[in-house]
């Protein structure tokens, strides 16, 4: 059963406020507000990342997510279409049909996972630190982290040119 | 749960409140001296009661909201910039046992959060509904993007010194040599990125007062803009005390005199550090939007990689005496 301790009531609140964000952001109107909701669902994922022991994680996410990415999506909002409005959706059908989908898929999740059997031992994240984290990425698996470098560059690159080829038309 | 972690935080906020209160003060002395002034010296013996009195000002003026400003946003907009601010000095060491939390990824803790108040600064800015207002932030937003990226690789060339993310631990290497000596090229290009990141003069394009009106505040009155400016201010307070752990060696005595207690020594260098940061303020006139851009990005970023090239050969080359 479980234990209602500090962590079970941090937990509740984090994944409380992490799904009303995420609920917040689609019913929100304006676009600028569902950025926000969506940044402060990111920032709750950072603290259940802290529960878990995970810190350096949760720094990486707040400092990406909240941070970075939202802002981008501010940035890329504001300077476009600013004052635009979502239209309401007009199909009465839509909402029930999703609806069944929505409620499908749980459970089919619910039943995968009460009957997958999770015999593995559980590692020990108590002794996890950074140094030992930046060992494993540069030393053991030095080589795809270089080349999802080389990806992510060649990514940049790529959006770099397709958008002077647009402006230039 | 003890009492200290209800009267830590309480402390720590009264703290900060009155260094903001006098920060503000000494600043105007200070500017005033500079200029041939004497700055405010009527309210109270030598001028010490008028930041009170200011505050006192825009705890009772009328609160008003744009017509047409978006209401919630605009008033989460201040607590969205204010709250990060006092939250990053949870990580913050000022001697060896003085401290809240030793987080491991303490200076991470730090540029991460304090990237929030970003958002609360842009959202503010749109929420008034003012052209000069969204500029402001606009500008704001895209000087302290740009100046994030020199200052987390200056810091970098210190992390390796250190061989830690943990800002005790990096005091704690600082024993034989402050960092500002090995890492000076780190250390010119973090006091200049964080002078960005602060929107202090030379790079207070944000609130320009000639071109902006006053930037991203402009619609904000009374306690909301109380709250952007105390922001401001509490960035001051939390920036001098990185600078003073990551390049000042933090609480270490400098030559070896140690008779002075440990938090003196962090109170001389940080109030040292806040001293530059009003002294630049005075002196340097704000640089234009295109040359803050090309400084950030053609001079500032080479510079820092450069840096870790350097300290990176260093450490190879001279491990036993670097």
């Amino acid at each position: 059963m479980i234990e209602m301790n500090g962590e079970f009531i941090a937990f509740l609140i984090l994944s409380i406020m992490a799904i009303g964000g995420a609920v917040f952001m689609l019913n929100f109107v304006r676009v600028v507000h569902m950025v926000l909701s969506l940044a402060f669902t990111m920032l709750s994922i950072a603290g259940i990342y802290v529960l878990l022991n995970a810190e350096f994680l949760a720094a990486i996410q707040v400092l990406i997510y909240t941070g970075a990415v939202s802002i981008l999506m501010l940035f890329g909002i504001m300077l476009t279409r600013h004052r635009d409005q979502e239209a309401e959706g007009v199909r009465p059908w839509h909402k029930f049909f999703s609806f069944v989908g929505v409620a499908a898929f749980l459970g089919i999740l619910l039943h995968t996972l009460y009957r997958t059997p999770f015999t593995e031992e559980t590692a020990d994240v108590g002794r996890f630190s950074v140094d030992w984290l930046g060992e494993t990425v540069f030393k053991q698996y030095v080589i795809p982290f270089e080349a999802v470098s080389v990806l992510l560059l060649v990514a940049l690159v790529g959006a770099v040119i397709l958008a002077r080829k647009e402006s230039k038309s | 749960m003890n009492g200290w972690t209800l009267f830590g935080p309480v402390t720590l906020l009264s703290v900060v409140l009155l260094f903001v209160t006098y920060a503000i003060l000494f600043e105007r002395k200070v500017m005033g001296w500079m200029q041939g002034r004497h700055g405010p010296n009527r309210l109270g013996p030598w001028g010490l009661l008028q930041t009170v009195a200011d505050i006192l000002k825009l705890l009772i003026k009328e609160d008003t909201i744009p017509r047409n400003a978006d209401r919630a946003m605009f008033k989460a907009a201040p607590v969205i910039a204010f709250v990060p601010s006092f939250v990053v000095l949870a990580a913050i060491p000022y001697t060896k046992g003085l401290l809240f939390s030793d987080l491991a990824v303490g200076l991470l803790y730090y540029i991460a959060i304090s990237s929030i108040t970003t958002i609360g600064i842009l959202s503010g800015g749109w929420a008034s509904n003012n052209k000069y207002a969204l500029l402001g932030s606009m500008r704001s937003v895209a000087q302290m993007i740009s100046y994030e990226i020199p200052l987390v690789m200056s810091v970098i060339g210190v992390v390796m010194a250190a061989g830690t993310l943990n800002l005790t631990g990096i005091v704690e290497s600082q024993k034989e040599v402050w960092f500002i000596l090995p890492q000076i090229i780190g250390f010119v290009v973090f006091f200049i990125a964080s002078l960005a990141e602060l929107n202090r003069t030379p790079f207070d394009l944000p609130e320009a007062e000639s071109e902006l009106v006053a930037g991203y505040h402009v619609e904000y009155s009374g306690f909301r803009f109380a709250f952007f400016m105390l922001a401001e201010y509490v960035y001051v307070y939390a920036m001098a005390a990185l600078t003073t752990i990551l390049f000042l060696g933090g609480w270490n005595p400098l030559f070896g005199i140690d008779f002075i207690p440990p938090i003196f020594w962090f109170a001389l260098k940080f109030l040292l550090m806040v001293f530059l940061l009003i002294w630049i303020r005075a002196t340097l006139p704000r640089i234009r939007m295109d040359q803050l851009m090309q400084l950030g990005w053609k001079v500032l970023l080479p510079l820092s990689l450069i840096n870790i090239f350097l300290s990176a050969v260093l450490k190879e080359v001279f491990s036993g005496w670097y």
